[in-house]
């Protein structure tokens, strides 16, 4: 757990990072740095991509599945690590 | 309802049979009401009631004009219930309003000839009136041939005879006794005959008491359906006729066409007149239904159909995912590594795929427990992904240089990166005047808060991931002694390490195993070596040596891992920990029910002749030895011959020995004035090996020459560290405590090529070349190990073995 805490702590402190947040399968935020209505936004947003890329990578080939997914913008990027109960979102500024 | 009176033929039996029940049916109308006493039975006036029951007969009659008026009653509703119970001989039929609608009979057969026919049948005298009223009978209802009495009787027998009507038994079977005799009056008289209507008569007395014959015979045979057959046996009879009828036709057939006897002729059929009906029924509901079913959903609910017969299959690629997940659980360091960096997440998400391999489920209504989620490995996987993955995004240009892949410029940051540029170009174009000096560009450090402070003495990669490098953390000298550090540091995360071992005391000596590539020996400054399996995340040694009994008293300053190809024994193949501590020994350890150790060489004091050294003059004076040895600080084994390695003391002597003799040294070398810190062979060269020591210098040595062939010395500064380059024969790295130099013995043999200042207060304590790239590893004393890159360095094409040894032979040649 301490680990954990720790890792968590560090990628918040990297160099760029703008926002962590953890969310679980409904939608609620379990860890955030952001303020509550852009980790809503972003949690549901991001859901619905995650689930359409999911579904997009499945019908290929069923036997496949989505591992992450970065979304590269110009101004930052989004990295998703989706999971069955949780979904961890990492938004960086990597040109810093 | 209408009774159609219709002349057929004999199949007008089935529809007599018919017709029988509709009277029937009549009979149960409740407006009509029949008296018992009136019931009758229709029977088939082929059968002729004799004289004496003319009563009967004439109550038949009016049954049957009774019948009659029942049949009339149907249409005109009118039934004159006198005409029901009182025989007439003239019927009558008056409706509502009293007119006479007395049906005409349909068909007037010529009485006379009927009469004669039926002459016969009728015996009674009767009336012409009841003739006619017997014929209109007839017609109004369909007739019926013997048997149909017979059939009658069968529909009434059941109940509606009475006994009573014996008489009329009597009577029908008289009737049907002639029948038999007169079929075929009967056949013609079918048009005209009529159903009797059967009498019931009251049960009188006087009738009681008579005998009653009783005739029982056969019936007539009812053919109630006859289709000739069309086809005929040979064999038969008719075989022959209807042969030759068949011939006839086709010569018919055959003439019909072109002869003018047979004409053509079209006839239009009727249709039949249609009829709409409807219905109505309730209106049916309907529900839409829509579902999406996409690839993975069918493969989905497929697999968990079949999950008890499909999971063994599912079961081995879990298990051989699962194998592959094991192994790069460790930070990936026995994989092999694409030169991509970017590659990293596809390799590590191969192990996370374990996670998604169960089908895809909604989730369910179950919250698993914030806490449970964050504490599952599944996110810290993935929290290990991210952070590598924020990482690369950082340092991706530096990595991609270390990978010496182009380094491509961020289009989005391109404000920022012109100032760079800038400079850059300022550089080249500097540089543009001659070719492009050699420079080193510092890439990146690897240090985090745990290890700053620290002072860096040992580096190693490791041998199967040349990604993983491991660092020793332990102060050299004697004081300010604290617990040490052994950090593993992935390329992938140069902010934190991957492994994290700390040890009791400072670490002087690391190497990673070649044969199991997780194993990482470590020596320490109490003399303790331990061994520690990097792949699982234990923190503890895997084998210790604090309780062997041989163990080193003094500083362990240098292990290697050796591979003995050439062994005497047996046992003494593979590989093994050889050490050199402080205490003068130099052990071979190896696993026998614990660790232990044999000393392959003890470093004996050799008297120095050569040179005046204070601490040697002090010995010979007093000869009271702390140690009969002399403590060994490093040592090499020859590259090919790993009988062969080399030793170098504190005294400043280099010593070849052999593992075969461990009383004697096969050679000294005796050239530095100080301890010397590094030894090593070149790995291009076999005869060539430098060594550094703190007398300021590093010294070139020919295997068979006892005295150094070149020396370099360019501060006076105690040079700490001295490493061959692994690309260039010619190469070498050197570091001492203010500044670290690169050496080109191709470019200049006195002056080091590149030369780069330690930050100030920082002293650099440890080289390492990285064998891929074009990169240094340099180690200080503040616990960073930063990474340069080795730029416009052109040593020349291949490995100079050839230019290495023509200088070696030049600076012979010029000594002699």
């Amino acid at each position: 757990m301490a680990e954990v805490e720790e890792t968590l702590k560090r990628i918040q402190t990297h160099e760029g990072v703008i926002g962590t947040i953890v969310v679980n399968a409904e939608g609620i935020p379990i860890r955030t740095t952001l303020d509550n209505s852009t980790t809503v936004q972003y949690a549901g947003l991001l859901h619905q991509l995650t689930m359409k890329a999911r579904s997009t990578v499945r019908d290929i080939d069923p036997q496949n599945d989505l591992t992450f997914l970065r979304i590269r913008s110009k101004k930052h990027e989004i990295m998703v690590a989706p999971d069955k109960e949780y979904m961890l979102i990492v938004i960086q500024n990597p040109s810093e | 309802m209408n009774i159609y009176n219709i002349s057929i033929p004999r199949y007008s039996r089935r529809h007599n049979t018919i017709k029988m029940s509709i009277p029937t049916a009549k009979l149960k109308k409740p407006t009509l009401k029949v008296t018992p006493s009136s019931r009758a039975m229709n029977i088939s006036t082929s059968g002729i009631l004799r004289l004496n029951r003319s009563a009967t007969y004439a109550r038949s009659i009016n049954a049957s004009v009774s019948r009659k008026s029942f049949c009339l009653a149907a249409d005109s509703k009118i039934l004159e219930k006198s005409s029901v119970q009182t025989p007439k001989h003239t019927i009558q039929v008056l409706d509502e309003n009293g007119k006479d609608v007395t049906p005409r009979p349909v068909y007037q057969p010529d009485p006379a000839a009927v009469q004669s026919k039926h002459s016969k049948i009728f015996a009674s005298d009767t009336s012409g009136g009841t003739m006619s009223d017997f014929y209109s009978t007839t017609y109004q209802t369909t007739t019926n041939a013997s048997f149909a009495g017979a059939f009658t009787r069968s529909l009434f027998g059941s109940g509606s005879v009475s006994i009573g009507s014996q008489s009329i038994m009597e009577s029908m079977s008289e009737e049907i006794e002639d029948p038999s005799s007169k079929r075929d009056n009967s056949i013609s008289l079918s048009d005209v005959q009529v159903k009797r209507e059967e009498v019931k008569e009251l049960i009188q007395e006087e009738m009681l008491d008579d005998m009653v014959d009783l005739y029982l015979v056969e019936s007539d045979t009812l053919c109630l359906l006859d289709m000739p057959a069309i086809s005929v046996s040979v064999d038969s009879m008719e075989a022959e006729s209807v042969k030759e009828r068949n011939s006839r036709y086709t010569e018919l057939c055959k003439n019909r066409t072109g002869n003018d006897k047979y004409m053509g002729r079209s006839m239009q059929t009727f249709n039949g007149a249609s009829k709409t009906k409807e219905v109505q029924s309730e209106a049916i509901t309907m529900a839409d239904a829509a579902t999406i079913a996409n690839n993975w959903d069918m493969y989905d609910s497929f697999c968990s159909a079949g999950q008890g017969e499909v999971d063994l299959s599912t079961d081995t690629d879990k298990a051989s995912i699962a194998e592959m997940i094991h192994q790069n659980h460790g930070p990936t360091r026995t994989m092999e590594r694409t030169m991509s960096v970017i590659s990293s997440s596809t390799i590590v998400s191969s192990s996370s795929s374990r996670m998604e391999m169960e089908p895809f489920v909604v989730p369910s209504e179950s919250k698993p427990d914030p806490e449970l989620i964050l504490q599952s490995e599944e996110f810290q996987q993935h929290l290990f992904v991210m952070e590598r993955i924020i990482l690369e995004n950082i340092y991706q240009p530096k990595l991609a240089a270390y990978r010496q892949l182009p380094t491509l410029e961020d289009p989005d940051s391109m404000p920022k990166a012109v100032p760079m540029v800038v400079s850059r170009r300022e550089e080249s174009s500097l540089d543009e005047e001659g070719p492009p000096t050699p420079a080193l560009e510092r890439l990146w450090s690897f240090s985090c808060e745990l290890t700053t402070g620290r002072n860096v003495s040992s580096m190693a990669w490791n041998k199967r991931n040349p990604d993983l490098l491991a660092v020793g953390y332990g102060q050299f000298a004697f004081k300010d002694q604290k617990p040490g550090l052994v950090c593993c540091w992935s390329l992938k995360n140069p902010s934190w390490p991957e492994r994290i071992f700390t040890c009791q005391s400072g670490v002087t000596a690391l190497d990673f195993s070649a044969s199991s590539a997780s194993m990482l020996a470590v020596g320490m400054h109490d003399g303790t070596i331990a061994t520690y399996n990097v792949q699982s995340r234990e923190k503890t040694p895997v084998i210790d040596s604090s309780d062997c009994v041989h163990k080193h008293t003094s500083p362990v300053w240098q292990v290697r891992w050796i591979n003995h190809e050439r062994a005497l024994s047996g046992e003494d193949k593979g590989e093994a920990l050889i050490s050199v501590s402080a205490d003068g020994r130099i052990s071979k350890w190896f696993l026998r029910k614990g660790l232990d150790c044999i000393d392959l060489m003890k470093l004996k004091r050799t008297r120095n002749d050569r040179f005046k050294r204070q601490v040697g003059e002090k010995e010979r004076k007093s000869e009271a030895l702390i140690s009969r040895q002399a403590p060994g600080l490093c040592f090499d084994f020859h590259p090919t011959d790993s009988n062969i390695y080399l030793a170098g003391t504190e005294e400043g002597h280099i010593h070849k020995c052999s593992c075969s003799y461990n009383e004697q040294f096969l050679e000294t070398y005796q050239a530095h004035k100080g301890p010397l810190y590094r030894i090593t062979w070149s790995p291009f060269c076999s005869d060539v090996f430098l060594s550094c020591s703190s007398d300021w210098t590093i010294q070139l040595w020919r295997q068979d020459l006892f005295t150094p062939v070149l020396g370099f010395m360019s501060t006076q500064r105690a040079v700490y560290d001295v490493m061959w380059s692994p690309k260039w024969a010619t190469v070498f790295g050197a570091v001492n405590e203010g500044r670290m130099e690169i050496w080109d013995l191709g470019a200049s043999i006195l002056d080091p090529t590149i030369v780069n200042p330690a930050s100030p207060g920082v002293k650099l304590t440890s080289l390492l070349f990285a064998t891929e790239t074009d990169c240094v590893l340099v180690g200080d004393s503040d616990g960073q190990v930063s990474v340069y890159q080795l730029k416009n360095f052109t040593a020349g094409e291949g490995t100079q073995v050839g230019t290495l040894e023509d200088i070696i032979g030049s600076t012979l040649a010029s000594q002699l």
